[in-house]
């Protein structure tokens, strides 16, 4: 027998959204901090962030059908402290309030206190765990089942963001793009430790039970195999890692700075995006319930 | 008064003639491709001792119903009389209580949006207290199913559990209210 996936690719582009506007909100903040001097792109991760998560919101309401015909319907969603989805909209909505006066500072040129930021990135840090945890809690699908994918979730959360925002400062303000080094070096840390994440979670899972030896295989053998291959490990993990490196160790100065090794890095960070949304798809799809008589596949 | 509602299968008995999902079916109305009951079948035993296992599932109106837990809105909730239902006014079709059920006995209604699932014919068991039954029990040839008060030792269903060492069909998981004889 063959299992038909409960959520479709609209919760996928979901848990993308959400996950990179958090992470674009962090890196803004990271930006604030470390490099105070690149104000343009600050401005881009603070506009970037209320824009992706609404977006994926209203995907979200889209998927959501009976709520979609009875609007109402959803002021209900805060009404079971139990469900970690009530944990969501709570973090979800204190997000989109925080990044929203965030841009409202931003156009007023007014500066976004250090407070505002710190609540901001909490809850950014919250929302990126959160896409992990609602899957995390379904018991009966090993490969959400463990406390490895909220982790997960969260660092490819946060590479998307700065992904977003460096490839759009790249188009937008090539100057301050060539001053933001300490981000660029945190940036290209974060593909690798999901390298690790990922590899952890296909030998873990593939280990507990028919249904997650079947949830792995459909990930790299089965159905998902180019997705994951080429999609998810080469060009949103490998190929980011190895670009960067080139750029970040192997070149000179006059090259880093270069037209040409911006358009790298934008390749690069593109890479990185794709790889964020296909890593959501194919978590999402390729999860295999355990059964009670008969194992699926 | 309140009661624990709970029902015994007897796979030992099925058939595999599906006439509990048609029946069920025809009780709510649904088009062929929804339908509260859903079966694993397979082939148990060593040749040329062979037979085909049928295993009925349904919402099994657990006491730990992790449908209740997970749903955000609380259109899923456990009644006074331990049935699991779902308010279809406040559901908003998240289907994360679809995801959240081990047995995967919730289906998605196209039409409104809505998740829906075995509803134990709460409505024909409350206005008939006395003669509580299922559609599926009634429509099942080989009388596979008892329907009861797990509450009352002395009733049908309380003394087929003993009699025949029914268990929940994943154990102690969810506290399941639906015994399976295997």
């Amino acid at each position: 027998m063959t299992f038909e996936p409960i959520w479709n690719s609209l919760i996928a582009w979901y848990l993308f959204l959400a996950g990179l506007g958090a992470g674009a909100y962090i890196t803004s903040s990271f930006l604030a901090w470390r490099h105070p001097d690149a104000t343009s792109m600050r401005k881009i991760g603070h506009l970037i962030a209320p824009i992706a998560v609404a977006i994926g919101l209203v995907l979200l309401m889209f998927d959501a059908e009976a709520g979609l015909h009875n609007p109402l319907r959803f002021f209900y969603l805060l009404m079971n402290p139990g469900s970690v989805m009530m944990w969501g909209v709570v973090f979800l909505g204190l997000f989109m309030v925080v990044s929203i006066v965030t841009v409202i500072l931003d156009f007023m040129k007014k500066k976004v206190p250090n407070w505002l930021a710190i609540v901001g990135v909490v809850l950014g840090a919250c929302v990126g765990a959160y896409t992990g945890a609602l899957l995390g809690v379904a018991q009966t699908f090993p490969l959400w089942n463990n406390a490895l994918l909220p982790v997960l979730f969260l660092v490819s959360a946060i590479s998307s963001g700065a992904a977003s925002v460096l490839f759009v400062s790249i188009f937008a303000h090539a100057d301050e793009f060539n001053r933001v080094g300490v981000l660029k070096k945190f940036h290209f840390c974060l593909p690798i430790i999901e390298l690790a994440l990922v590899a952890s979670l296909c030998f873990i899972t593939a280990q507990t039970n028919p249904a997650g030896a079947a949830s792995v295989a459909s990930m790299i053998s089965g159905d998902w195999a180019v997705a994951f291959w080429l999609g998810l490990v080469f060009v949103g993990l490998v190929l980011p890692t190895i670009l960067e490196i080139r750029l970040l160790f192997f070149s000179s100065k006059e090259f880093e700075e270069s037209r040409p090794a911006h358009y790298i890095s934008a390749f690069s960070d593109l890479g990185v995006m794709v790889g964020g949304f296909l890593l959501r798809l194919i978590v999402v799809m390729a999860a295999v319930p355990l059964t009670v008589v008969v194992p699926l596949a | 008064m309140m009661t624990r509602y709970g029902m015994l299968i007897d796979t030992t008995k099925c058939i595999g003639c599906y006439a509990c999902r048609t029946a069920c079916q025809r009780q709510n109305g649904q088009d062929p491709a929804v339908d509260y009951i859903r079966y694993e079948e397979r082939e148990v035993g060593t040749l040329p001792n062979v037979a085909c296992e049928t295993v009925p599932l349904q919402c099994m109106h657990c006491e730990d119903a992790p449908c209740v837990k997970v749903c955000p809105t609380g259109a899923s909730s456990i009644d006074e009389n331990g049935v699991v239902t779902v308010d279809e006014n406040k559901c908003i079709g998240c289907k994360y209580c679809m995801a959240a059920c081990p047995y995967q006995v919730r289906v998605h209604n196209a039409v409104t949006g809505a998740v829906e699932k075995c509803k134990f014919c709460h409505h024909w068991v409350y206005e008939h207290p006395e003669t509580p039954s299922n559609t599926c029990v009634t429509a099942c040839v080989t009388g596979c199913r008892i329907f009861g008060d797990l509450d009352d030792p002395e009733c049908e269903l309380s003394r087929a559990i003993v009699e025949k060492n029914a268990q929940p069909i994943m154990g102690d998981l969810t506290k399941a209210k639906i015994f399976y004889v295997r």
